[in-house]
């Protein structure tokens, strides 16, 4: 019982990585109607970025604002990541990063406990500008109707730009959470694409609560195909596989999905 | 012809369409300051291609489009409506998973000054049926509703000319009779209006003038009250 009690705690907390990583793909792929290849690179410039913060010693809370402000700029990064810092394994490790909170005979690794949290947070930073301000109603209405919402006056061409970056700074963030469990190289970040679409098609389009659901509802089935009794962790990928098609035939718009 | 100093809206040869293919030929018309136009015509006549042209959706082959003394013409539409020319679409397209109070709150998006509140009580004069529906998700109102949130999203961006496209779609006709007293309204309140209308009877009767689009031209034009006695307007599409 312990057991699976252990294996449900590490796949919601695999699960908070997949949201985290997912809410600006999301966005990006709702919106923009874009299915960003590039995503998984974004999210390794984050890790980059986070692992210099690191060697210099001055990571603290209001950087995190800075990674929403300045992600903006996108793919050409990826290739100065990979001219600066060449396609050697780098990773950060932070002297709790062996610890967990022990709960009988269930551990909780709290540097993959702080990932969920920073996710959670994520998402909520997300809805917030989503659904309670100007700009969010604008990026909503763009992804709703593009024709209806240059009629109300919203600048297509700037929308599109912002929630790029929008989408970015968030895969940068994510990048940073990564970064504290993961070997980072340029190329880390490419499985992490093919999650985020996963999550979206398991969660849908269109909300933040569907991409929270659909990333937790994604680890939880990763680590428990996993160890189920009989399988090995060889039939995680095909387990995923096989609930996403089932999800695609009898809920193509995702557990929550609002958007087709 | 000629120009005309004091229109609001003067439209002279505008063909446009597209890809490059063209809907409408040469079209030309005028709007004056609160005056209420009706656009008439037959489904697939180009109606909405006109007023697409206008609020800068639709490609432009040739022609001008003056508004407020301005060109329109090459302007991306949401310079266009915040020029001062709105328009609801037609089938409404309201943003149907938010609520009505933020749709309506959407069509001021280009305004910053500190009368939107307001604007936003003077809608809900017009239509008081919205008052306790602000919360409400916009695509879960019946389609009477959603056509007076359509309008008041037109509204809010406090037009001097507001374009409507066939409010009465799909409507019950009590609800289209409604509809059209407060699009009469809004008008004798100091808003012109362009109304396209499938209704001929109703739009000659609150209309000042009108204008008949055939097969992307304009066919007839004249005073509303002339145009209903007009016998081909009256055979067309009045069915007498
Ligand atoms: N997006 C479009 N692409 C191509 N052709 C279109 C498009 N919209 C309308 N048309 C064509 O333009 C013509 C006029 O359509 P429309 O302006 O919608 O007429 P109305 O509003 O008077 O019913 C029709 O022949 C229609 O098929
Ligand atoms: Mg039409």
């Amino acid at each position: 019982m312990s057991q699976f009690t252990q294996q449900v705690i590490l796949g919601l907390l695999l699960g908070g990585i997949y949201v985290a990583v997912a809410l600006g793909f999301s966005l990006v792929w709702g919106v923009l109607n874009i299915v960003n290849l590039a995503h998984g690179a974004l999210i390794m410039v984050g890790s980059y970025i986070t692992w210099t913060l690191f060697v210099n010693r001055v990571i603290r809370a209001p950087l995190l604002f800075t990674f929403l402000l300045t992600f903006g700029i996108n793919l050409v990064i990826v290739s100065l990541l990979l001219l600066l810092f060449t396609a050697d394994f780098r990773s950060v490790t932070t002297t709790y990063s062996g610890a967990g909170l022990h709960l009988g005979s269930v551990v909780i690794p709290y540097i993959r406990l702080g990932g969920l949290l920073v996710a959670l947070v994520l998402a909520g930073i997300l809805w917030l500008i989503l659904n309670r301000t100007r700009i969010g109603a604008g990026i909503l209405a763009v992804g709703a109707d593009r024709d209806a919402a240059q009629l109300v006056g919203i600048d297509l061409r700037h929308l599109y730009a912002l929630t790029f970056a929008i989408g970015a700074a968030f895969a940068g963030v994510a990048g940073g959470i990564i970064s504290t469990f993961q070997s980072i190289t340029p190329t880390a970040g490419d499985p992490y694409t093919l999650q985020s679409f996963a999550v979206v098609i398991l969660g849908g389009l269109g909300r933040v609560s569907a991409t929270i659901v659909g990333g937790l509802a994604f680890g939880l089935i990763e680590v428990l195909g996993q160890s189920a009794p009989g399988l090995g962790s060889g039939y995680a990928n095909a387990i995923a596989f096989v609930v996403l098609v089932l999800v695609l035939i009898v809920r193509p718009r995702g557990l929550l999905g609002r958007l087709a | 012809m000629g120009l005309d100093m004091t229109a609001l809206l003067e439209v002279t040869g505008l063909t446009a369409g597209f890809g490059s293919t063209p809907v409408l030929f040469e079209v030309s018309l005028d709007v004056q300051p609160g005056e209420l136009m009706a656009l008439i015509g037959a489904n697939g006549a180009g109606k909405s291609t006109l007023l697409g042209a206008l609020s800068g959706l639709v490609q432009i082959f040739d022609g001008d489009i003056r508004f407020d003394g301005r060109r329109l013409v090459g302007l991306r539409p949401e310079r266009i409506v915040a020029s001062g020319l709105a328009h609801v679409p037609q089938g409404r397209r309201l943003f149907g998973t938010m609520s009505v109070e933020r749709n309506l709150l959407l069509g001021g998006y280009r305004r910053h000054d500190s009368g939107v509140r307001q604007d936003l009580q003077r809608i809900l004069r017009y239509f008081p049926a919205l008052a306790d529906k602000m919360a409400r998700d916009a695509g879960t109102l019946s389609g009477g509703e959603q056509q007076m949130v359509a309008i008041g999203r037109g509204l809010m961006a406090r037009p001097k000319l507001l374009m409507i496209d066939e409010p009465s779609l799909g409507l019950a006709p009590k609800i289209v009779d409604r509809v059209m007293e407060i699009v009469k309204e809004i008008n004798q309140d100091g808003t012109a209006v362009l109304l396209v209308e499938q209704d001929v009877t109703l739009a000659l009767e609150i209309a000042d003038r009108g204008y008949v689009l055939e097969d992307g031209r304009v066919a007839m034009s004249g005073r509303a009250q002339d145009l209903r006695r007009d016998p081909a307007v009256r055979k067309a599409y009045l069915g007498v």
